[in-house]
């Protein structure tokens, strides 16, 4: 490993100032997980790390915001989400994900900041984000803007936050009463793997029929993405195990699946079908 | 899900309290593990080290053009870099292994495999070494290139290596001959009976291919040595080896140095499973320590792990004559071992998983062939099992095929052809100390084969399937213990056994306690050092209960006879009076002496030792090199079992073992809690290499070389209830009765289950491991409707 710098700023000016949005060897480091990774196998080479560390105010932790959703800190560990009751009462789906996201080493010093910010499709928590409803505040020297998690992924680990900008917190949406929510993650090797396959979904029911629903998948395709056809196959349709089906076939034919060490492009949309259906069915269930 | 993993309840367990071995004694050392004091090479630094670390061949096969470390030296705090060309210098034929000479220190003139060692940058900082490592500028001329086990034997492949050097280090290995314009290292033969009669004279003949793909050890240690000066001649070697005796004569033997010039050393290991055998980084530290004169440490990173040494893959075809009444008449196996670059052990592993790859049959009519073969991948080595597993995945899935041709059931197929005490085995020893059936007993008690099982519903497969496997043990080997007595009557045992987390130290103490009739946990167990602790072949093959158990037996009954000599003077009574019993000596008239008032009496003061020494090595006749035939191929068999009943959900592909039974004949246990332990670890283990576990290649670079993405089993994967069952045949050589049992564990868990998955949802999968994607793609081809590129 080459010697490089280590800034710890303590403030969150100091440290957009000392990110480079043109110097590529110049990155945040958070909890670290995902950047030692690639350090590791020298795919980044780092000249500088601007720590997170020392950094207070927004980026620590969690509340509740107008709307019944949760303001959460960008430094918050996602050991500290998977034990927060905040979480539990409010997104028990998200609590629920954490169990089996990696293990309780990594889970104890990763961040929610930078599972966002890293951009790598095979994260569990942004289909469940995306379908929950969720922005992102990202500040940079020139200020703070809002992105909404649909648009924060753009590629295959891209995404849309400039390179001196800093993720803060993340607002989750507030949910109405009686939300249908899963996630269903499909690991072809340990349990603790990274997702073949994750697919999130939340919908509600009115009177037997289907509003307002939302189907995201992670780790088969290059970016995590909702899938406008499942969703339109949903839309007050009533619920129903056809209903279900159709939808996960549509996401299966929209979806464009890539292959990795999980599993091919074929297989991987395979598993789209399998667990769009299963995970609109757990949700169901679930709520029951 | 609540997993269970406990042995069944322990009712005839108790032994009587005096009693040393059979009994569960606590680990020696838990404690030590627990506050973390435990000693691991990992853990040493020595004043003023430097840092070595290892630049790696980019290609899998290709000549050295140049090497410069011109960048390298140029960074600020490097202290050396050392290519293949210093060693030469050094070491004038630095070329080493156990079966061919064939593995060059540093490679020389070519590369053999994408990551082989090419350079060694030292520094004293390890992040210095290892961007100085990153800048040594090396240029190949790419050559053609072959990976796959049965291409690189046929005539006309790339060739790998230009002569062969056999080693003839092992007695066992001595017949290996130079070759040269091959890349089959050696073939293994066994020929028993008329074949092509027996053929013949079939009903069925059976004929198919399986294949294992490659996996590794994982050990939670990776490989470490560290080399210092010992004097101006001398060198001493600190290593996480199983092999240290080896380690010795080896780097002697390349320095053309006697041995008791080179000192080796362990401590505990962190994991072993045959990875850390023979030469890893000791001949590489040794070099770099010797040239720059200072102390040097290598430690790999667990990525380095993946280009250092794995499990053999492996092409198994097996064709097999059975008649009407389910009786097998002939067998025909060709084993094609994929070895990598360099043989390393793969020789012996042929050799030896060759000769027992018809299983535990009794099959008049048979023929082996079984080829070591090099490819431009990592090298393969031992792997708990040493090759077993491999095999035993192929003849164990085909037996299920025929019982279920048959229509026989398949515990009801293995009796029928199973050897029995006094038959003999495919290499024409007769069979002793073994009893199969009490291994399908309990498989068909714990499985509770008779009772009706539930087939599952929906998409939601179940089924079960069993598997049983035999091996052999290397020979012939030595061991030799000493037991010294202390002048305070305190005990140690002097062994070169390796203490890599299976329970060998507790052991040894159980055997020298019983005979000297003092507690265990008393005794002190000395870690291997050659300026120490006698010759031990290696830690390997679950040779050491066997081997060392019956060295330090001896050892100890030496002690005891001189301290028995001695109390007969002391208490004025004959030897024969006497006896070793609650830490004393004592005269059935009822007079008694400790061990220390003995010293005391014999060196007027608290002084001097009484030293027993017992070396062994049990009889060994060598196969005959055209049909494999022996009167004594192995010291003792051992035998195992294993029973799965599975999950299978039919749109996934997914496997979720519910059951896991591995039952294994460990003779009379020393230490049964251990057994249980080595039998459910070794289970566990095998059961990653089966569902998911595999080292993926591109054209020779390993893609998935980090524990990111190389996964193996945790918690929530291993199955919701695991057991290990010890069946008991005392043994008539081993010590109290004792057999190996380390490897037993791994040999049955893969057909077990693919069996299994054969019940649930009538697909056979000949190629391990089953994920998934392997799984659904079965069964939708079986469904007549594959998956896309299909
Ligand atoms: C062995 C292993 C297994 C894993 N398994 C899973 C799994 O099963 N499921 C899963 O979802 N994930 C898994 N992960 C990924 C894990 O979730 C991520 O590594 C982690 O969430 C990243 O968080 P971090 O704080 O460690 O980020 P870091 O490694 O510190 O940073 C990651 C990236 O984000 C940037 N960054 C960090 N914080 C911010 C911020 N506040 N604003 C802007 N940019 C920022 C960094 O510059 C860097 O580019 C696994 C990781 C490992 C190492």
């Amino acid at each position: 490993m080459k010697s490089f710098d280590l800034a710890e700023p303590a403030t969150i000016e100091e440290a957009v100032a000392l990110l480079d949005p043109e110097d590529k060897s110049v990155r945040a480091i958070a909890g670290g997980t995902a950047l030692m990774l690639m350090m590791k196998t020298r795919l980044f080479q780092p000249t500088r790390l601007v720590s997170l560390r020392r950094l207070n105010g927004d980026l620590r932790g969690l509340r509740v915001n107008q709307d019944g959703g949760l303001r959460i800190g960008a430094m918050t560990s996602l050991a500290q989400l998977e034990y927060s009751h905040l979480v539990a009462s409010t997104y028990p789906v998200l609590s629920r994900a954490l169990g089996t996201l990696s293990n309780i080493r990594i889970r104890n010093v990763a961040t929610l900041g930078g599972h966002l910010a890293h951009g790598d499709p095979h994260m569990d928590l942004p289909p469940i984000l995306m379908t929950l409803g969720a922005k992102v505040s990202a500040v940079s020297p020139r200020g703070r803007r809002w992105v909404d998690i649909c648009d924060l992924f753009t590629g295959y680990y891209e995404t849309s936050l400039i390179k001196d900008e800093l993720i803060t917190s993340v607002e989750i949406a507030g949910q109405p009463p009686g939300v249908y929510c899963w996630y269903e993650k499909f690991t072809a090797r340990s349990a603790d793997d990274w997702p073949t396959v994750g697919v999130a979904v939340r919908y509600i029911v009115d009177s037997g029929v289907i509003r307002d629903p939302r189907v995201a998948v992670s780790a088969a395709t290059e970016r995590p993405m909702r899938s406008a056809a499942a969703e339109a196959a949903l839309t007050n349709a009533p619920l129903a195990p056809h209903v279900l089906s159709k939808a996960a076939d549509a996401a299966a034919d929209e979806l464009e699946p890539i292959a990795d060490l999980h599993g091919t492009a074929s297989y991987k949309r395979e598993m789209v079908r399998v667990h769009v259906r299963r995970a609109l069915e757990k949700a169901a269930q679930w709520r029951r | 899900m609540a997993k269970i993993i406990e042995p069944p309840p322990k009712t005839e367990r108790q032994a009587p309290p005096t009693r040393q071995v059979k009994r569960s004694v606590r680990r020696l050392e838990s404690k030590s593990k627990v506050d973390g004091s435990a000693e691991y090479i990992h853990n040493l630094t020595l004043p003023g080290m430097l840092y070595g670390k290892i630049a790696r061949s980019s290609i899998p096969h290709g000549k050295i053009l140049s090497i410069d470390p011109g960048a390298a030296l140029a960074l600020e705090g490097v202290y050396a870099v050392i290519t293949g060309d210093d060693i030469r210098r050094l070491i004038p034929d630095p070329y080493y292994g156990p079966a061919f000479h064939d593995q060059p220190i540093l490679a020389l003139d070519k590369v053999r495999y994408a990551g082989e060692p090419v350079a060694v940058a030292l520094a004293k900082d390890p992040h210095v070494a290892e961007e100085a490592a990153d800048l040594i500028a090396v240029e190949y001329e790419p050559l053609e290139a072959v990976f796959d086990e049965v291409q690189a034997a046929k005539p006309g492949a790339p060739i790998i290596h230009d002569v062969l050097k056999p080693a003839t280090t092992f007695p066992d290995l001595k017949h290996l001959q130079g070759r040269s314009g091959t890349n089959v290292a050696l073939s293994a033969h066994v020929r028993r009976g008329d074949l092509a009669q027996a053929f013949k004279e079939s009903d069925y003949v059976f004929e198919q291919t399986f294949r294992n793909g490659k996996v590794i050890h994982a050990p939670l240690e990776p490989y470490v040595t560290v080399g210092e000066m010992a004097g101006p001649d001398g060198l001493t070697i600190h290593t996480a080896s199983q092999s240290p005796s080896f380690v010795r004569s080896e780097i002697s033997r390349l320095l053309g140095w006697p041995e008791n010039r080179v000192r080796v050393r362990t401590a505990f290991l962190g994991g072993g499973f045959g990875g850390k055998l023979y030469i890893k980084l000791e001949a590489l530290v040794a070099a770099c320590t010797l040239l720059v004169r200072k102390p040097v440490r290598i430690a790999l990173t667990m990525e380095e792990q993946f280009y250092t040494i794995t499990k053999h893959g492996a092409t198994v075809r097996l064709k097999t004559g059975v008649r009407k009444d389910g009786r097998i008449v002939a067998r025909e196996v060709e084993v094609w071992w994929n070895g990598g670059a360099y043989a390393d052990i793969g020789p012996r592993v042929t050799q030896k998983s060759g000769l027992t790859s018809s299983g535990p049959y009794d099959i008049e009519n048979i023929s082996i062939e079984s080829h070591a073969v090099y490819t431009n991948e990592p090298p393969a080595g031992a792997l708990r099992g040493f090759g077993i597993s491999q095999v035993v995945w192929a003849y164990e899935s085909q037996a299920d095929v025929i019982a279920r041709a048959l229509n026989i059931d398949p515990i009801d197929f293995r009796r029928r052809n199973i050897l029995r005490e006094g038959r003999p085995h495919a290499t024409g020893m007769p069979m002793t100390d073994i009893d199969i059936d009490a291994i399908l007993d309990r498989l068909a008690e714990r499985m509770e084969w008779n009772r009706p099982f539930d087939r599952g519903s929906a998409t939601i497969r179940r089924g079960r399937g069993i598997a049983i496997g035999i091996k052999s043990c290397v020979a012939p080997t030595t061991s030799v213990a000493m037991v010294n007595i202390y002048g305070d009557g305190s005990c140690g045992i002097c062994s070169s056994t390796v203490d890599m987390g299976q329970g060998s130290d507790t052991a040894m103490a159980q055997i020298a306690a019983e005979i000297l009739g003092i507690s265990t946990e008393s005794i002190r167990v000395v870690h291997p050092d050659t300026d120490v602790t006698p010759y031990d072949m290696a830690t390997l093959g679950s040779r050491s209960t066997y081997h060392m158990g019956n060295a330090v037996r001896r050892a100890a009954e030496d002690a005891r006879a001189q301290l028995l000599r001695m109390a007969a003077t002391v208490l004025k009574t004959g030897e024969g009076d006497l006896e070793c019993r609650d830490g004393v000596i004592a005269a059935h008239c009822g007079a008694r002496v400790t061990f220390r008032d003995l010293m005391v009496a014999r060196f007027a003061m608290q002084a001097g030792n009484i030293i027993g020494i017992g070396s062994f090595i049990p009889p060994y006749e060598k196969p005959d090199h055209e049909t494999g035939q022996s009167r004594q191929i192995t010291p003792f068999w051992m035998l195992g079992g294993a029973g799965a009943e599975i999950e299978v959900d039919t749109e996934t592909g997914r496997i979720h073992v519910v059951k896991l039974v591995n039952v294994g004949d460990a003779g009379s246990p020393i230490n049964p809690d251990i057994v249980e332990r080595q039998l459910i670890g070794a289970g566990t283990m095998q059961f990653g290499f089966t569902v998911f576990e595999e080292m993926i290649f591109n054209e020779g670079q390993v893609v998935n070389a980090s524990f990111a993405d190389y996964k193996i089993p945790g918690m929530l994967d291993v199955p919701d209830q695991l057991s290990g069952e010890m069946v008991e045949v005392p043994h008539r050589q081993g010590p109290f009765g004792a057999k190996g049992v380390g490897e037993t564990g791994m040999f049955c868990v893969s057909p077990a289950i693919g069996n299994a998955l054969y019940d649930a949802v009538e697909v056979r999968i000949t190629e391990m491991p089953l994920t998934p994607e392997r799984v659904l793609r079965a069964l939708r081809r079986a469904q007549n409707r594959p998956l896309g590129s299909d």
